[in-house]
């Protein structure tokens, strides 16, 4: 286990931010943390990060007790860092910057130099090494205080809403960086965001911090994934044990065991008009649930693990699909979202 | 007006033909204010950034006892450090009255609270991220002060000209401990008092003006390094 909290609390002015009985954060893996404004999410970073002390409680991080002294928390600090959601870059270059935390490690010039550049190549700001960083943007100080975090290669990364106020090509940008990262370098991830926001599909698992309770939010569209069979152009994969999936090769990690999430609102129904085969990976399934909701229906089809579409009402009316009856629907390719496992079976 | 007339002509003329003995006067009155500055700014900058980096029971009660110390007259000053070292005081034994050690170890008591408080303000007006992010790159309170020191670096050096100000303008703790001895420890404000005694006005008020056109110097200096530091920064 990366983090086991035990009665952790909260206190701040008087009032309890929150309370976390008893929970535990898996190392390599990417944890989504949602909550309304005020739940206190910053604060729960800030002391995953050890910049903060819960008001009572335990923490053990890689099975080892957080302890309360300053000067022994400098140790866990080294391990992991927190990028702040506006982050302040130092009065200094952006290589100065990138290669603070290296110098504080001692790592000779040479090396700290090479890292830099690399880090700098990751978030795709190398042009930028000599400026000096208040003359950059708002997306660019963000990659660079990423890049920051990243040349010191921590063991975990701590990011408060990384893609809050950054336009949609600096999201992306960031969203592709932490997902490499944690392929690559199997660095574990926490990052708070807004509820439902794109980035949550990036996550294996999703945490929600609401009335100062923490949770491990049901994902409905997650699935554990087994590669069984694969060509160079696709790839057979067994869902939750029973669906089996194709899915184009390039959407599947190098490995057996893997995660993948579906966009329930991309699925489709196969209409006669749109041939199958075309658009994505078509699935056969029998209708189990048809409900409305608003104008829309929304129809369950169990094939092997039960997925969802939403019809509009005049679809439905022209394609009536009862329950019992058998149907195909079509996952287009950009619904369809693999994460590594790295190297652990089970998804957690 | 004629006396300022005067005094401005005789100014001129003193700057011109700085003889010896202004010379020296010019340099006691740098000497002791320069030296007083920086043994108080070695105290008061560290002081400044542990009082403004700590929470501790007590501190708003110490800021203040600084912002109070910021009104300590320098006559008061003059006498408390007087009653330790003339003959029968305390350190009577190390003959430190009548010099200028005496005259610098008054004057770091006066600006020792000034450049703490304005360097608690610097530090206190700094964005708290930047200590977060020095602290979560894995600095210990040694190099997160460092990080701080350097952000905050226009501010503080605001506080070390604004001691240097007031040392060079006081005159209480230079007559009171340096005793303004002719060719040791006197210095151009202490001049200026015995100059009025006597009833040379224009030689008091020219030496006035050198004093301000070398303070103005003195921040121009100032000004520079903190320009460079800015442009190297920008």
């Amino acid at each position: 286990m990366l983090y086991e909290l035990t009665g952790v609390e909260k206190v701040l002015g008087g009032r309890k931010i929150f309370e976390i009985p008893a929970f535990s954060i898996r190392s390599e893996r990417i944890y989504s943390l949602t909550g309304p404004n005020g739940a206190g999410k910053t604060t729960l970073l800030k002391i995953l990060a050890f910049l903060d002390r819960p008001s009572t409680g335990q923490i053990r991080f890689c099975d080892r007790m957080v302890p309360q002294v300053e000067s022994e928390l400098l140790e866990l600090r080294r391990q992991v860092v927190m990028v702040d959601q506006s982050p302040l870059l130092f009065t200094r270059t952006v290589a100065a910057n990138v290669g603070y935390g290296l110098k504080l490690r001692k790592v000779p010039s040479a090396e700290r130099r090479k890292r830099v550049i690399e880090a700098l190549e990751l978030v795709g700001m190398e042009k930028f090494l000599r400026t000096e960083a208040h003359r950059l943007s708002g997306g660019e100080t963000k990659r660079v205080a990423l890049a920051r975090a990243l040349a010191i290669r921590p063991k975990v990364l701590l990011c408060d809403e990384p893609t809050a106020n950054v336009d949609s090509e600096n999201q992306r940008i960031i969203l592709d960086i932490l997902a490499g990262i944690n392929r690559r370098e199997k660095t574990s991830i926490l990052f708070s965001t807004h509820y439902q926001s794109l980035e949550q599909q990036l996550a294996h698992s999703s945490l929600h911090l609401q009335h100062g309770r923490l949770s491990e939010s049901q994902i409905n569209d997650v699935f554990d994934a087994e590669l069984i069979e694969h060509d160079n152009e696709q790839a057979f994969c067994r869902l939750a044990g029973k669906a089996i999936l194709r899915l184009p090769r390039r959407l599947v990690p190098e490995e057996p065991f893997f995660t993948v999430r579906i966009e329930q609102e991309k699925i489709r129904l196969a209409t006669e008009e749109e041939p199958a085969r075309t658009a994505g990976t078509p699935v056969t399934g029998r209708v189990v649930r048809v409900e409305e909701s608003s104008g829309a229906i929304r129809v369950g089809v169990d094939c092997g693990i039960v997925l969802h579409l939403t019809l509009s009402g005049r679809l439905y009316a022209e394609q009536p699909i009862p329950v019992g009856a058998s149907a195909v629907i079509i996952i287009p390719d950009d619904a369809v979202r693999c994460l590594a496992n790295n190297g652990s079976r089970d998804r957690g | 007006m004629e006396l300022l007339r005067d005094s401005m002509y005789s100014a001129i003329l003193l700057l011109i033909h700085l003889d010896a003995e202004t010379l020296f006067i010019i340099w006691v009155s740098l000497k002791v204010s320069g030296l007083s500055t920086l043994i108080a700014s070695l105290i008061g900058i560290p002081a400044g950034l542990l009082i403004a980096q700590s929470t501790f029971p007590g501190k708003r009660f110490v800021l203040t006892c600084l912002n109070t110390l910021l009104a300590l007259p320098t006559v008061v000053i003059g006498l408390v450090v007087y009653a330790f070292i003339s003959r029968r005081g305390t350190f009577g034994s190390l003959g430190l009255l009548y010099t200028q050690e005496a005259m610098i170890i008054g004057q770091v008591i006066l600006i020792v609270p000034l450049v703490t408080s304005l360097t608690i303000a610097a530090v206190s007006k700094l964005d708290k991220r930047y200590r977060l992010s020095a602290m979560t790159l894995g600095a210990d309170r040694l190099q997160t002060a460092l990080v701080i020191f350097s952000e905050a670096r226009f501010g503080i050096f605001a506080a070390v000209i604004a001691a240097f100000g007031r040392v060079i303008a006081e005159v209480g703790i230079g007559m009171m401990l340096g005793g303004n001895a002719k060719g040791f420890t006197r210095t151009m404000t202490t001049a200026m008092a015995l100059e009025y005694d006597k009833g040379e006005y224009v030689l008091a008020v020219a030496l006035g003006i050198v004093l301000m056109s070398i303070a103005f110097a003195v921040n121009l200096l100032f000004q520079f390094f903190q320009g460079r530091t800015r442009t190297d920064a920008v």
